[in-house]
């Protein structure tokens, strides 16, 4: 899901997360920035997201538990991480809470030494970690969702996600989703809830352009605490401006109105990075490249008479872009234009098919900007999809019955 | 200076020659209340350099044998009849009439209704974020003014023609009140601490680019006060305590809390410019490179030494104290290592070579990027002697060190001149230029 207006990441951000017990990923859109709790993560204003298809991107999660486990172990991509790490460890704590607390069964009663055991957690991206991705919010749903579906929780599971990862709660739902931001210490009204289902906007494309898949400079977690600290004109946005964009946002997705979901998405993009700018030391996640985009979609846009196609950036220098079914041809067109592909020229356009468009000669004279060849290193291209999914085929499971990750294929 | 042939007349009514100062804003201006008369919707405070390293020289000449203002800019004509001139002129022309004392006996009583010539040149890049217009519309203002006899404060005439330029209308740290009157009469600039109060300011320009900025500061400005919530929030909420703070550490001299509010008061200016919409962006790679640079510099000594500030464009003014500049210089050539340009990298100011200490080195661990910067113009707040600008025409006596660039060329210069140019030593002797 891609979430628009987020405490600290943008309005849209949702990526699938697939997978034995998947929640879908999701690149928040709109970010709000800063966390007003930070051990029980819960934001300074609310926010909204997209979900997005997982055909196209998601988190796959195994979730395995035995008496045999000695310990509890994660991997994420392959490697081990340390599984001791606080967001990881108030996951696993609130899951185990919530299972001891449970009061249905879930098909039949799980093992009933199951709390006892250990678990073994393996996950997949198959989108690249930590580039303002969304990597975070779809690993951490996953994690939720299957550790419930292991333990056989099935509470809300808001506050689970999003002690992993704040904007990890949109993820529990598909369409498009909001996080309420709650007024109560103790975060139990810090909720994710569904504002309009997946089926609600079938016309609506949204397309990843990835410009680099390296690890951001400025963690969010600690990039935010620096804009909550420093940046007066964080709290201001926080306080004065997201309500009203929080309301007039759900009025736009629910009236289907693209010209106004387009432009408030732009702009909340741009006041996000504006607050990172007035942090310091001053944060910045817009690449060259980004700026580039940026351009081209007010170009573009002025060359149409009217706002065809939005730009959201998150932490990280990947553009995520919404527009109609009728405008993604030639928008791609233009993408291609100005960023003519290296050497993948045949898997530089990823997920759904979007068929082969020329450039309108009048388009080309009026974007106007030299070509940056490999500027953008592909494009992923998707819609709004479904919450969670869990995997039945036993092939799909991440770890083998020593309940230790498959050796990659 | 030649005026490139162009004066018809053989004896103009007045000549006069004026410099003016660039000034660096470390509280920033940035949109306006009232797009005619020019009035901000903040107070702002700038810095005044030196001189000897940037100015505008502006050369005003009225004669009754001109058929019609003209305008040169370095050495380009330009259109007479753009909005801003005229306002300038226009107000200038306005003060001639209301004018109550003489100027050194009276000027000829047809000034008024004689055309002027004028021309401009600056010695820096134009329209790039070096604050141009400021010089130049100040220089106007001041020229016409000696031209035509007026010496009432002259805020109004500079910010008709560029708001800020009526902060280059004095020396060392100046303020420009926004005021509150719609007519605007109590929107002027005015001197907070004097260009000797700070002897161990300095400052270094690290020049980008010399090309002209995408979007104009008129036109960008007015689009961010249209479209930025963030604007309006820091221009109501943010700048009235900071214009207070910023005074405060100029006058007791604070470099810390002078360096962090200037590169945050930058930043935030930056930011309302990026929630504008469309977005707009001043700041290239090179200037985030300075960015994290200053920041790494000032990480490894453990204290705010050095500051940026950005104006509407990629070049950067920094901001330390004499003690750090030869490290700081040091910083930037291992990291913008120059190009061909080598000996002539640094201008103005001399400044030792020095090493870089190898930890630092470490610390800032960048890539270098040769040729990221043009050129550096080292400059100072403090004049070091006093100066003279005046003809050397008409001999002794020679005021100053510097020779006389102001030559016109293959005429004596006007008895008028020399009376103008001691005029303005002895206001500059005073503190008021």
């Amino acid at each position: 899901m891609v979430a628009v207006g987020l405490w600290w990441a943008q309005l849209w951000g949702t990526l699938q997360e697939g997978g034995p017990g998947s929640p879908p990923a999701w690149p928040w859109l709109f970010t709000a920035g800063g966390k007003r709790d930070e051990e029980l993560i819960l934001p300074i204003n609310s926010s909204l997201s997209v979900t997005l298809h997982q055909d196209q991107l998601k988190t796959t999660t195994t979730a395995a538990i035995s008496k045999d486990f000695t310990e509890d172990r994660v991997w994420l991509n392959g490697r081990e991480e340390d599984v001791g790490q606080p967001r990881l460890q108030a996951c696993l704590q609130e899951i185990r809470r919530l299972a001891r607390k449970r009061r249905n069964a879930w098909d039949g009663d799980p093992p009933p030494s199951s709390l006892s055991c250990k678990v073994h957690v393996a996950s997949v991206n198959n989108f690249p970690t930590a580039a303002g991705l969304a990597s975070s919010a779809a690993g951490y749903a996953c994690l939720a969702y299957t550790l419930a579906r292991v333990y056989g929780v099935e509470s809300d599971l808001s506050e689970v996600a999003r002690r992993g990862s704040g904007s990890a709660c949109r993820s529990l739902y598909g369409g498009f989703v909001e996080w309420q931001m709650g007024e109560q210490t103790d975060g139990k009204d810090s909720v994710a809830r569904q504002v309009a289902p997946e089926s609600h906007w079938p016309e609506l494309r949204v397309l990843i352009l990835v410009v680099s898949a390296e690890k951001k400079l400025t963690g969010s977690t600690v990039g935010m605490q620096a804009s909550v600290k420093t940046s007066p004109l964080l709290r201001f946005r926080a306080e004065s401006v997201v309500p009203a964009r929080m309301a007039e946002m759900t009025r736009c997705i629910q009236e289907r109105d693209f010209r106004g979901f387009a432009q408030l998405t732009m702009q909340d993009s741009n006041q996000f990075h504006a607050t990172c700018l007035d942090t310091f030391p001053p944060i910045s996640y817009l690449s060259p490249i980004s700026w580039r985009i940026i351009h081209l979609v007010h170009r573009f846009n002025t060359h149409h008479g009217d706002t065809k196609v939005a730009y959201t950036f998150d932490a990280g220098p990947n553009a995520v872009i919404f527009t109609l079914e009728d405008t993604v041809a030639d928008f791609v067109a233009a993408v291609r234009h100005t960023f003519p592909p290296g050497s993948n020229g045949d898997t530089f356009l990823k997920g759904l098919q979007v068929r082969p468009a020329p450039l309108p000669a009048e388009l080309k004279a009026a974007l106007a900007m030299e070509p940056t060849p490999g500027g953008i290193k592909y494009i992923i291209a998707t819609q709004v999809g479904p919450g969670p999914q869990i995997l039945d085929n036993p092939c799909t499971h991440l770890l083998g019955p020593d309940g230790l990750p498959k050796p990659a294929a």
